[in-house]
């Protein structure tokens, strides 16, 4: 294993850094970095190939997948766009991410808090049922027997009521809530500062990190969500991105230009707004794992 | 129950009743429906409204795993699903150990390299599928050719059975490694450097040093990622989904559920899906899920104990 002798040439201690050692250390180096490299193809190379492929035309494309595009062809991306109503899909993606984090995160603080506080009768119990959600069996079938007879099957109302749940949101929560000093509650109360308004006002404003993660884990889960809107939404105005695209895919299957195009227009706000919220999204997969 | 400080009498209610909708969708959407899974698993229940429902006792998992040629499909998913489950755990948790290891050296370029390899998570299993459907393009993509070089040839997932399955178990890997690599890195960033620099003095080599001050230390973040692996990949099948469709050969005991209660690749309303029958094999998956993680969880937990956790 090469890369876990990399580590011993690293950590030898400068002082006793010869100039034979010092050749060792570039040699692993480059070691560490051609192996990084390999890795680093396989990420981006499907990445660059979408966007060669997305600017070739159909011809060229069947001609060699591989080459790179001859000239700047725009063409694909007016094509998908207007072909796959992508307008309607992403506000429907952003509609249903949207509507459904906020109605979330609201419920999730004022159950997080009371438990994370020991405030109401059977918090530990309450707080179970939310870590057993990770052991249980998958609820597809009685979910679809519950919304068909909920008369919401191909309903928007009713596929976003599966966004209104994420209990690894409320474990993190909790886990956060709890080292808030108490102190903060007995000042606030001294005030007579009420309830309502102590953890809308002093402990979400505190909260915040905790609360980002979160947020930004719950959209990310909806916005990528395939299956369900697979199984509960048939009409094509109600599509979300994901649905939208499987579908472009099966009718413009052998097209790739068109459909590279198509999924180059819905990866790049992903991309941008990955960049942005990287350590949100770290913190919180991260979050536990640590301690264990 | 601690002191509530909010006010008397009726406000003392007050966190209980915020706390109501929170928990209430919790239920009726989440835990109900999770229970109910066995409760429908005994019946003949179809994807229709107004159709009775019967009671068939145990008869649907007697046809998914004894009866006729289907079930003898039923325990090829079944294998299959614990080959995937193997395959990906391990290398999965391998590539993310190494890449996390070197990425935690302060090579240059390690921030942009981290973010790369997280990226697919990101994107999402419809995205992954489409990208790798397009690299994997078995007239002259950029796989096809540059396994030509070594004068392979793959139809990749449009070919023989094993051949796709193959091509999803990487994709699955690439998809998912850097989730395995992030909470390695967080580990890694627990260790002190002076226990690097003792064993140093002391004349460890590089595996030593990994070995007996690296591997120990970690084991919470391994434990979390082996547990997170094995349960994540017997529950995956959306790749399939995206890269194959329902493909014979390479179903996963997930993707059957699916295929069974809801058709194979879109959903609708028919009588024709089976969701008592669906509901049991998703009955099978669970207990295979069950039975895997908490054996792996006990042998971690004693080997945490013995190491002192």
């Amino acid at each position: 294993m090469n890369t876990l002798t990399t580590s011993k040439d690293q950590i030898t201690p400068v002082q006793s850094a010869n100039k034979r050692d010092t050749r060792k250390i570039n040699w692993w180096r480059i070691v560490g970095y051609v192996t990084l490299l390999i890795f680093g193809i396989l990420y981006l190379g499907p990445l660059l190939m979408l966007v060669s492929t997305s600017l070739k035309t159909l011809p060229e494309f069947f001609k060699s997948a591989t080459g790179l595009p001859t000239s700047l062809n725009l063409n694909n991306f007016v094509d998908a766009w207007e072909q796959a109503n992508f307008a309607r899909l992403l506000i429907n993606s952003v509609i249903y991410t949207a509507v459904s984090t906020t109605l979330y995160i609201i419920t999730a603080i004022f159950v997080a808090f009371p438990i994370a506080r020991g405030l109401v009768r059977g918090h530990k119990l309450i707080f179970t049922l939310f870590v057993i959600a990770l052991f249980l069996p998958p609820a597809l079938i009685p979910q679809f027997q519950l919304i068909l007879r909920l008369g919401l099957y191909n309903n928007p109302v009713g596929y976003i009521l599966f966004f209104l749940i994420n209990p690894i949101g409320i474990i993190i929560l909790v886990g956060y809530l709890r080292t808030l000093p108490k102190e903060l509650d007995e000042s606030a109360a001294m005030d007579g500062c009420s309830y309502f308004r102590f953890v809308w006002q002093i402990v979400i404003p505190l909260a915040r990190p905790a609360i980002a993660t979160v947020v930004v884990l719950h959209a990310i889960g909806i916005w990528n969500e395939l299956i369900l809107p697979t199984i509960y939404l048939t009409s094509k105005e109600y599509y979300p991105v994901t649905r939208g695209l499987i579908v472009f895919q099966g009718v413009y299957g052998s097209n790739w230009p068109t459909l590279a195009a198509a999924v180059l227009i819905l990866t790049l706000p992903m991309l941008i707004l990955f960049l942005f919220l990287q350590r949100y999204i770290i913190s919180g997969l991260t979050a536990g794992a640590v301690k264990g | 129950m601690n002191q509530y400080l909010f006010g008397r009498g009726r406000a003392r209610w007050l966190p209980f009743l915020l706390l109501i909708p929170g928990l209430l969708a919790y239920i009726i959407i989440a835990l109900g429906p999770s229970i109910a899974t066995s409760v429908f698993s005994l019946t003949d229940a179809t994807g229709v409204p107004n159709i009775p429902v019967n009671w068939i006792g145990l008869e649907n998992y007697n046809e998914f795993l004894f009866r006729g040629l289907a079930s003898r499909d039923n325990l090829d998913a079944l294998t299959r699903t614990l080959i995937f489950m193997i395959a990906v755990t391990t290398i999965q948790f391998t590539l993310g150990l190494v890449v996390a290891l070197l990425l935690n050296q302060g090579l240059k370029g390690t921030r942009f390299f981290r973010t790369l390899f997280f990226m697919p998570v990101i994107l999402g299993v419809a995205i992954q599928g489409l990208i790798w459907s397009l690299f994997l393009y078995p007239q002259g993509g950029p796989m096809a050719n540059f396994l030509g070089l070594f004068g392979v040839q793959s139809e990749f997932l449009g070919g023989q059975p094993n051949e796709a399955f193959f091509w999803v178990i990487f994709v699955q890997i690439w998809a998912n490694m850097g989730i395995t690599m992030v909470i390695f890195l967080a580990g890694l960033q627990t260790v002190p450097a002076e226990l690097y620099e003792v064993a140093q003095i002391d004349g460890a080599n590089g595996w030593q040093r990994f070995r007996n001050v690296t591997w120990p230390l970690i084991t919470p973040v391994v434990n979390t990622n082996l547990l997170l692996n094995i349960i994540g990949s017997l529950q995956a099948w959306q790749l399939f989904l995206v890269l194959t469709g329902y493909k014979a050969g390479t179903q996963v005991l997930g993707y059957l559920v699916f295929a069974e209660g809801f058709g194979q690749t879109t959903g609708s309303v028919s009588s024709s899906f089976r969701q008592g029958y669906a509901a049991a094999a998703s009955m099978v998956l669970f207990a295979l899920v069950l039975l895997i993680g908490l054996t792996a969880q006990y042998l971690l937990n004693r080997r945490e104990q013995r190491l002192g956790y």
